[in-house]
């Protein structure tokens, strides 16, 4: 398998033409036979909804599969800011070109031109087909779409449905994945895990899975794969994922050959609701809209413990605004997330942990009154109090960043197939749109690009060289499948230890954040990858799986996750190291600009990262995928 | 679309039909309390306005109605209670009022026991009063103040009345708003107002009926 | 501080099922209630005993997986909220609390606290949808909507399909959760088109499933994490009727 060939596929041709040509020049499946060819999808968020649908639309005959009691519950359910499209109803400037500039340049100069040109072209379709659907965006006045800034972005091109937008387009992807399972497309298998991927003669043709009610191994086969499994933010225990997000699915791919790509690219969101406590399950998001109010300090003292109310405007610090003068508080998601860690690292944070800055609100109220304030984030203000029992009107609110979101992910051509025929990776589980780091909005973009509008195309090109018919799970691949996945389940139950899965968790997590965070070194990554066998090593002998693998046993679940977790994250620490350079959400203290910023080195890493397994404990090896940029020029990037 | 008949059977449609019912039988009770506050007239008054009354030749058609919506509101929430109570086999250990703006009150987690006990109210009301004693009164017609009168010099039957007046009140008192809602009637001025509205008509209505059984008693019946 | 918790344990669909008595030690006041719960697991993971089964996903009240009845309401004390998001400040030392699956016959318990709620997907499967296929849909603006509109319909939309409406009537009525979705799809013109065969399909859909009728308690309102009012029921039988009346 050493021989892996890199090959991106990317169409000829100017940029703007590349997409049009090549959706001519790709394979068409005849109509009449599409519903003899079988497709699995797994994951059932905006990109395996939406893929799972559109296909069925086609007439394929889809299995889709989640892990959620029902398809509607999907991670992607809680996305809150926006979605961002090109539609320039704003009339502000925007258009195709810029949305793509934008991301590849808030991508760090780490994804894919081609990829991105064609996200932003598809962009304007989207929002078409979510209003089709019955999505209920925010309307102006006149009844026409409204929009907003978000993320920092210099034009309004965000599209919204109150703080709710990830659930209404859920939503929208879900009722149409319900119509063709009314249609009797698309076949639904909820609470199903996806445990392994089968592939036969060099392709991928099924999967296997846990019916997590009856605990039985089931085996499906296709003639294709489509993975939309989400992302990996759980590694780090606390994130503001879904507590059942796992890289679950893409590792066993993973395993089976698939390539992983930039796994340290992980993007740390600021505004999180600080951890009050070792029982502390999750973070939960404060919209990044709060910080075009809120003012950022700290005290300027360290271990100054009084009230917040009582410290003197001499004595606080509005690091933000004092470094970054032009862009202040509104600084990109990374330098203010690192900004934050540096002030609590230097023992000047505030709360009972010192892991937590403040955010104030104070001089806006004066400035605005309340009544606007309350308008403008009222249910934030709401949801905040709710958590921390305390009244933000009064006293500033706490953040501290968390883990929300990972550009890295499964390896992926331009038809978003991964080096493995017949598996493709659609959503966050690929390595994605977003080179090193997401600009706010463009992730429910990306999932929706994917699954309604690329591998409706993309798929059809691979089937019609796959001849149609019967597909069997009765081939000795699947056997083998099942049988390992049968003797993992094995091997989890009969630990029998006593530490609890969580404990593990829970200390892999603080582990990766402290050594593989926000700030890496050679030498806390170094440490991590020493750390990290050793706890895979405690976790086979000590973890205590209970129950029995035949009936619900979330225990089981949990287990196999964070079993899967303590491989990855070696995966994880040892990118970030073999990356000697900054860039977007990979910081390596080592590669800093003179005023502390995040430094790449072009010269040696602009390529993406993409792995080959070669067994647990062993070194993966690197392939190469060398990054042009024939539009968009790499320029330092500054917020001074 | 379904037939007619599928379509009033569904959880839906059943509602439309026992919530027209409801506020049809509850029309006949305006009326009705308002043609026995005669009786505060005395006789003549009282007998000449029941006479006037039963000699329309309508009145057979809409008692006939009448009959029918009584029996078919009735037939539907049997039907529909006795349905709902398959809806959850294992129920809770524990169970409590969810707080405003919930509408659960003891009256409407009765309406099946109010609603049996005005099922026999009614029968035996009408056998007194409809098919009961019969004098002739000069005027013509019957002389249905001396009935009521006789029927409410018993004390036990003005308590048993007065009771049912009670149970009238409750099963109105979340019966009224609720049947406009079950005919999808909702509007965000006009709903607070029915809400209101309709437990003041079923304390009206019970405490009318209650006057009434009570003045007969101290007042009417003693020549 | 200390509580006293009796949970409903079935180990599998067909068991009979009981409440069983724990106490969880050393809750602060900060945990929320999962996370109380994930502390009595971890607790009887290392005692060797099976852990309590129940369903959470997002933890911050949007997913719908979450699905607890606490003291006899849907989703426990605080109102809007889910019980992923309410916090054991709410407690006080010493409570007993008595917590229970959803009940209701279309929710079959699976074990412990986990329903099987896919009578909801059935549902919406019946006709909870808009019939566009990808492709060809016209300009987002080409149809305005009014603001007013718009908002409604963003009110109803807003259910997270969690069943605390089912759990809570006295009837196991899903008529809020459907009345959601029609409202939600009824108020826009794009779903409007097809307004009358959806709900007519949705409502024989969820009485096969074995929910309850309406008696106008509203209990599914008080309980409902996103507020979803019983106009909307009210919404649904006017278009039931128009079904009707035009069919
Ligand atoms: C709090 C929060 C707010 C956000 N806000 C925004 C925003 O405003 N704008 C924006 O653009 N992005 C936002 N994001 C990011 C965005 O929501 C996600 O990146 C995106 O929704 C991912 O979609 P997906 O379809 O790839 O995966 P997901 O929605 O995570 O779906 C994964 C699916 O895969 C299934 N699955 C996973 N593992 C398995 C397995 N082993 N077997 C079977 N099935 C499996 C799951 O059941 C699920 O159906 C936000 C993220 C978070 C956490
Ligand atoms: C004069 C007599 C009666 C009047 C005025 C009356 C009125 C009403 C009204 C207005 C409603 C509300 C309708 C709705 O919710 O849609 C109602 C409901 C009800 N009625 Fe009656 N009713 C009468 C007699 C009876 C009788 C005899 C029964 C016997 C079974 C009965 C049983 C019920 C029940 C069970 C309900 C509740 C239905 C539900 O749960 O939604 N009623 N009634
Ligand atoms: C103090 C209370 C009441 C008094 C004095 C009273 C009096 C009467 C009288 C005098 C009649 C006979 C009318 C006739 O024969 O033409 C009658 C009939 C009737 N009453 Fe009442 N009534 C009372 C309460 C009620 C209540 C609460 C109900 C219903 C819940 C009710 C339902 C009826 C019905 C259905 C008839 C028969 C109507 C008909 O056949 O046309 N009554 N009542
Ligand atoms: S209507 Fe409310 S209670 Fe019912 S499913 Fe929707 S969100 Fe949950
Ligand atoms: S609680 Fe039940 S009775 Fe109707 S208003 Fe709600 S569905
Ligand atoms: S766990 Fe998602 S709503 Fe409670």
């Amino acid at each position: 398998m050493s021989a892996i060939k890199l090959d991106a596929k990317i169409p000829a041709g100017p940029i703007k033409d590349k997409w049009e040509r090549h959706k001519f020049e790709m394979k068409l499946v005849n109509p009449a036979n599409k519903r003899k060819y079988t497709i699995i999808v797994v994951g059932t968020g905006l990109a395996g909804g939406a893929a799972a649908a559109s296909l069925g639309e086609l007439g394929y005959n889809v299995l889709n599969f989640c892990i959620q009691d029902s398809p509607r519950r999907a991670h992607s359910i809680a996305a809150q800011g926006g979605i961002n499209a090109a539609k320039n109803y704003r009339n502000d400037g925007d258009s195709v070109y810029r949305l793509f500039y934008d991301t590849v340049k808030g991508g760090d100069y780490r994804a894919r031109e081609a990829n991105v040109y064609r996200l932003a072209q598809l962009s304007v379709n989207i929002i078409d087909q979510c209003v089709a659907q019955g999505v209920p965006f925010a309307r102006e006045y006149g009844g026409l779409l409204d929009n907003r800034s978000f993320g920092g972005a210099q034009v309004s091109r965000t599209f919204y449905a109150r703080g709710q937008t990830g659930q209404q387009l859920l939503l929208g992807a879900y009722q149409s994945l319900m119509r063709q399972v009314n249609a009797k497309t698309v076949r639904m298998f909820a609470r199903r895990e996806m445990l392994d991927l089968v592939i036969a003669d060099g392709k991928a043709r099924g999967i296997i899975v846990r019916n997590l009610v009856t605990g039985e191994i089931e085996r499906h086969a296709a003639h294709a794969v489509v993975l939309a499994t989400g992302g990996y933010g759980t590694a780090y225990y606390l994130s503001t994922n879904a507590v059942n997000s796992n890289v679950t699915a893409a590792w066993r791919a993973h395993k089976r050959g698939a390539l992983f790509a930039n796994p340290c690219f992980t993007q740390i969101h600021p505004t999180c609701i600080p951890v009050t406590g070792s029982h502390q399950s999750k973070l939960t998001l404060m919209s990044e809209s709060l910080r075009n109010d809120g003012r950022v300090w700290v005290p300027k003292k360290q271990g100054d413990t009084r009230p917040p109310d009582q410290i003197p405007e001499d004595d606080r610090d509005y690091f933000l605004e004092r470094k970054y003068p032009s862009f202040g508080n509104l600084v990109p998601r990374d330098v203010a997330s690192r900004n934050i860690k540096q002030v609590c690292d230097e023992g000047r944070g505030v709360g009972k942990t010192g892991l937590a800055v403040y955010l104030d609100f104070r001089d806006a109220i004066k400035r605005l009154g309340v009544d606007v304030i309350k308008e403008k984030y009222g249910n934030l203000f709401q949801m905040y109090e709710k958590i921390t029992d305390e009244n933000p009107y009064q006293t500033p609110m706490r953040i501290y960043p968390a883990i929300h979101y990972t550009m890295g992910g499964l390896w992926v051509d331009y038809n978003l197939m991964s080096n493995v025929p017949g598996l493709y990776v659609l959503g966050e589980a690929n390595f994605s749109d977003h080179g090193a780091n997401r600009l706010g909005a463009s992730a429910l973009m990306q999932g929706l690009a994917d699954g309604y509008f690329v591998i409706p195309y993309t798929i059809g090109d691979y089937l019609a060289t796959q001849s149609p018919g019967q597909v069997s799970a009765d081939q000795p691949a699947f056997a083998e499948g099942a049988e390992s996945v049968q003797k993992r389940i094995d091997q989890l139950l009969s630990v029998r230890g006593t530490r609890t899965i969580r404990s593990i968790h829970r200390e892999l997590g603080k582990l990766l954040w402290d050594d593989v965070g926000m700030a890496r070194t050679d030498a806390s990554l170094r440490r991590a990858l020493e750390k990290i066998p050793a706890l895979r090593e405690s976790f086979w002998h000590e973890v205590s799986v209970p129950g029995k693998p035949d009936n619900l046993n979330q225990s089981l679940e949990y287990a196999g996750r964070v079993a899967d977790y303590l491989e990855f994250a070696e995966l994880l620490t040892l990118d970030a190291l073999h990356r000697e350079e900054s860039c977007g959400g990979h910081f390596r203290e080592e590669s800093q600009t003179p005023d502390g910023e995040a430094l790449r080195d072009d010269a040696r890493y602009t390529y993406a990262a993409a792995w080959e397994f070669k067994g647990v404990g062993q070194a993966p090896e690197l392939h190469k995928e060398p990054l042009v940029f024939d539009e968009v020029h790499p320029t330092q990037r500054s917020y001074k | 679309m379904p037939s007619p008949l599928r379509a009033f059977g569904s959880s839906v449609g059943m509602k439309l039909l026992i919530g027209i019912t409801g506020l049809g039988l509850f029309v006949y009770l305006i009326v009705h309390i308002i043609g026995n506050l005669m009786v505060f007239f005395g006789p003549e008054v009282f007998n000449r306005y029941a006479f006037v009354l039963s000699s329309n030749p309508l009145i057979p058609i809409i008692e006939i109605g009448l009959l029918l919506v009584f029996v078919v509101h009735v037939y539907k929430t049997v039907r529909m209670f006795l349905a709902n109570q398959t809806t959850r086999p294992i129920t809770y250990a524990k169970k409590r009022y969810a707080g405003p703006p919930s509408r659960k009150t003891l009256a409407s987690s009765t309406m099946i026991v109010s609603g049996l006990w005005l099922l026999v109210f009614i029968v035996i009301h009408v056998r007194t009063f409809r098919f009961g004693s019969h004098y002739e009164w000069p005027a013509g017609g019957n002389d249905l103040y001396r009935v009521e009168m006789e029927a409410f010099s018993n004390p036990l039957t003005v308590a048993f009345y007065i009771l049912s007046m009670i149970i009238v009140g409750s099963h109105l008192w979340h019966g009224i708003s609720s049947g406009f809602q079950s005919l999808g009637f909702d509007h965000p001025r006009w709903t607070p107002r029915i809400l209101a509205a309709g437990k003041l008509f079923a304390v009206l209505i019970a405490g009318g009926f209650i006057v009434i059984a009570l003045w007969a008693h101290f007042i009417g019946a003693r020549p | 501080m200390r509580l006293n918790l009796k949970i409903w344990r079935q180990s599998s669909r067909d068991a009979a099922g009981r409440l069983e008595d724990y106490t969880a030690d050393d809750v602060s006041p900060d945990m929320s209630f999962l996370e109380m719960l994930d502390v009595v697991n971890e607790g009887l993971i290392r005692q060797g005993k099976d852990p309590i089964a129940f369903d959470s996903d997002c933890r911050e009240g949007i997913c719908g997986m979450c699905s607890l009845v606490v003291n006899g309401v849907a989703h426990g004390p605080d109102r809007g909220t889910t019980v992923c998001q309410l916090h054991m400040r709410r407690f006080r030392d010493g409570d007993t609390i008595t917590i229970e699956p959803w009940r209701a016959k279309a929710f079959p318990v699976i074990k412990d606290l986990v329903v099987d709620r896919s009578a909801f997907d059935r549902i919406i499967t019946a006709g909870g949808f808009v019939s566009v296929n990808v492709g060809g849909a016209p300009d987002g603006n080409s149809i305005p909507i009014p603001k007013h509109d718009a908002e409604t319909s963003m009110d109803s939309a807003a259910c997270i399909g969690c069943g605390a409406c089912v759990a809570a009537c006295k009837n196991a009525s899903a008529h809020l959760f459907m009345s959601a979705k029609i409202s939600h799809l009824v108020l826009l013109p794009q779903g409007a088109v097809e307004g009358r065969r959806r709900v007519v399909s949705m409502i024989q859909q969820a009485d096969a499933e074995g929910f309850g009728s309406c008696s106008n308690e509203g209990e599914c309102e008080a309980v409902c994490p996103k507020e979803i009012p019983i106009s909307n029921i009210a919404r649904m039988t006017r278009e039931y009727l128009k079904a009707l009346l035009w069919a």
